[in-house]
């Protein structure tokens, strides 16, 4: 019984405290399909849930690893399995610099796998990426 | 018949019997939580709701003299075109808030369903349509429909501009009442409604009046909305059993809910799918999905939210229109409102805690009763318009429907707001 409670608690912590996206992890990043840019996100909300609205920082890089500023980004999403899209329409609303850009308006409404599309233009150069995020 | 052949068939009859027996009255354990099972019952239970967010669009919205102020005038029939009718007459808290019948039911037949007042303080989106998007402003809107109160918003702020004690208490939150005596410059009827007279009226208005009358129109669903913020669900058998099996209290669990309620709980949250769309301690997720509810017995469809989305960018006393009171218009949800054919005959996810005194079900009460709405769901039609979210077969049995609905009805639980706001002042 006591390791049941035991286990209860690490649990529970681990939902209080830690994000729940399990690929919400800063150091990990994700190269565009032709390979121009390198992409991570910081989600302001942390840990990250459902049912409410707040704002991402997405950072991009060059492939050799030098922030990439004077980009345009943006985002779409969706649940592939529930043929659904993201219940708002984030937009990009500042760029901060040294790569990192504001992306305004962001929501989850259901726990599960979902997949983000982020798209950099920078220089007539434009290229796409996935990313995979379960909540 | 011979000897043999007669206990055969005995035989055959006894163990028919038994099975039946068995499956009918048999002890059912149910099965054992996983780690990551209770890590979404917690997620639904209400010790995880977080604390009321503040409303910046409305100054007056956590004031109690305020809060006093509008449930005065939530159960005031005066606020009506044949003083008859009243916000409480279709939001009856004796039943949640709700009215028990298909449709609202004022000086005329509303459009739709009456949704429950309790936890919408906590919705971005007001209506199964979403086209209010806070409750002050979702306030104003019945009282001008001509199937609800009827009436029209010169009507109203002159009532609340003559009756003294409603000036006294008006003035003291927002100050001074513009002076309404002047019938030459406010007639007696006025707004911009499809009534030909009271929008010709509104019309030939000043746009100085017209804007005095809209801020202290405003400024009557911003007291209904203090009072409404305090309208919030009460702790269920479910949320107990949920605090019982995460305090390892295994007895204390098994006595609060019923094998059948546990059996549907597990449904609930794994093969019926409802966690899809009914999350968070509200079981809601506030967003709009068209899930296949067959249209209202010869009506056409419901467009929903693709109709709600257009009213509420349009509407006046939306977060980023003037009457909103956030001097920085920090309206991240209308800012980043989606659009698009998903929304198409997509409605706004009811809270599922106090179904039991809502019925009927659905936008337009189309679903008499629980059973009805989940048979609904199992089979997964088509949707009349739009695309269906929901439009994979659930597979559940009879006795596994019946099981969901008896979770359901376990969500049932008295207010947490206290009873003197539950009657009429």
């Amino acid at each position: 019984m006591l390791n049941r409670t035991v286990t209860i608690a690490v649990m529970l912590f681990a939902l209080l405290n830690a994000p729940m996206a399990q690929e919400d992890d800063v150091n990990e990043s994700w190269l565009t399909r032709s390979g121009y840019y390198r992409v991570s996100y910081l989600s302001r909300l942390d840990p990250l849930t459902i049912n409410r609205i707040h704002d991402w920082v997405i950072h991009i890089e060059s492939a050799d690893g030098a922030p990439v500023d004077g980009a345009i980004v943006s985002v779409t999403g969706g649940m592939p399995k529930h043929n659904h899209g993201l219940p708002t329409d984030p937009r990009m609303t500042q760029s901060l610099g040294n790569g990192d850009y504001v992306l305004e308006g962001m929501r989850f409404h259901m726990n599960g796998y979902w997949e983000l599309t982020v798209t950099v233009d920078a220089g007539g150069r434009r290229d796409t990426v996935i990313i995979p995020l379960t909540i | 018949m011979t000897p043999g052949r007669r206990k055969t068939i005995l035989a055959f009859a006894v163990v028919a019997l038994t099975a039946s027996a068995w499956w009918q009255f048999g002890p059912r354990t149910p099965a054992e939580w996983t780690d990551p099972d209770l890590i979404v019952l917690h997620s639904l239970s209400l010790e995880r709701l977080p604390a009321l967010p503040p409303d910046p669009t409305n100054t007056v919205a956590d004031n109690p003299r305020a809060a006093n102020f509008g449930h005065q005038l939530f159960f005031d029939t005066r606020l009506s075109a044949n003083r008859a009718v009243s916000c409480a007459t279709c939001h009856q808290p004796e039943r949640r808030f709700s009215d028990g019948i298909p449709k609202g039911r004022g000086i005329g037949l509303s459009g739709r369903n009456t949704r429950s007042v309790v936890g919408t303080a906590y919705s971005p989106w007001l209506y199964w349509d979403g086209r209010k998007d806070s409750q002050w402003a979702q306030a104003l809107s019945p009282l001008e429909d001509p199937a609800e109160h009827g009436g029209n918003r010169m009507q109203y702020v002159r009532f609340i501009s003559t009756d003294p004690e409603y000036r006294a208490q008006y003035e003291e939150l927002f100050g001074p009442l513009p002076d309404f005596s002047d019938t030459s410059r406010f007639p007696d009827a006025a707004a911009p409604l499809e009534e030909p007279t009271i929008n010709t009226a509104w019309l030939e208005m000043t746009d100085e009046d017209r804007h005095s009358v809209n801020r202290t129109y405003a400024n009557i669903g911003k007291a209904i909305a203090a009072y409404e913020r305090l309208i919030m669900p009460g702790p269920s058998r479910f949320d107990a059993y949920v605090t019982a099996l995460l305090s390892d209290d295994e007895k204390a669990s098994q006595a609060i809910l019923t094998d059948e309620e546990i059996l549907g709980l597990q449904l609930f949250i794994d093969e019926a799918r409802c966690t899809e769309c009914h999350n968070g301690p509200l079981f809601t997720n506030n967003e709009f999905h068209n899930t296949g509810i067959l249209s209202f017995p010869g009506e056409l469809p419901d467009r929903g939210r693709i109709d709600g989305l257009k009213k509420v960018l349009a509407d006046p006393f939306n977060c980023l229109g003037e009457f909103s009171d956030d001097p920085d218009k920090n309206c991240a949800e209308l800012t980043y409102v989606r659009s698009g054919v998903e929304l198409i005959g997509a409605t706004r996810t009811p809270s599922l805690r106090n179904l039991g005194g809502t019925a009927p079900y659905s936008h337009k009460g189309q679903n008499e009763t629980l059973a009805d709405l989940l048979d609904l769901y199992n089979r997964a039609p088509l949707a009349m318009i739009g695309h269906s979210e929901a439009e994979v077969e659930l597979g559940l049995s009879r006795r596994e429907l019946k099981q969901l609905e008896a979770f359901l009805n376990a969500l049932d639980a008295p207010l947490a707001t206290s009873e003197e706001w539950l009657r009429a002042p």
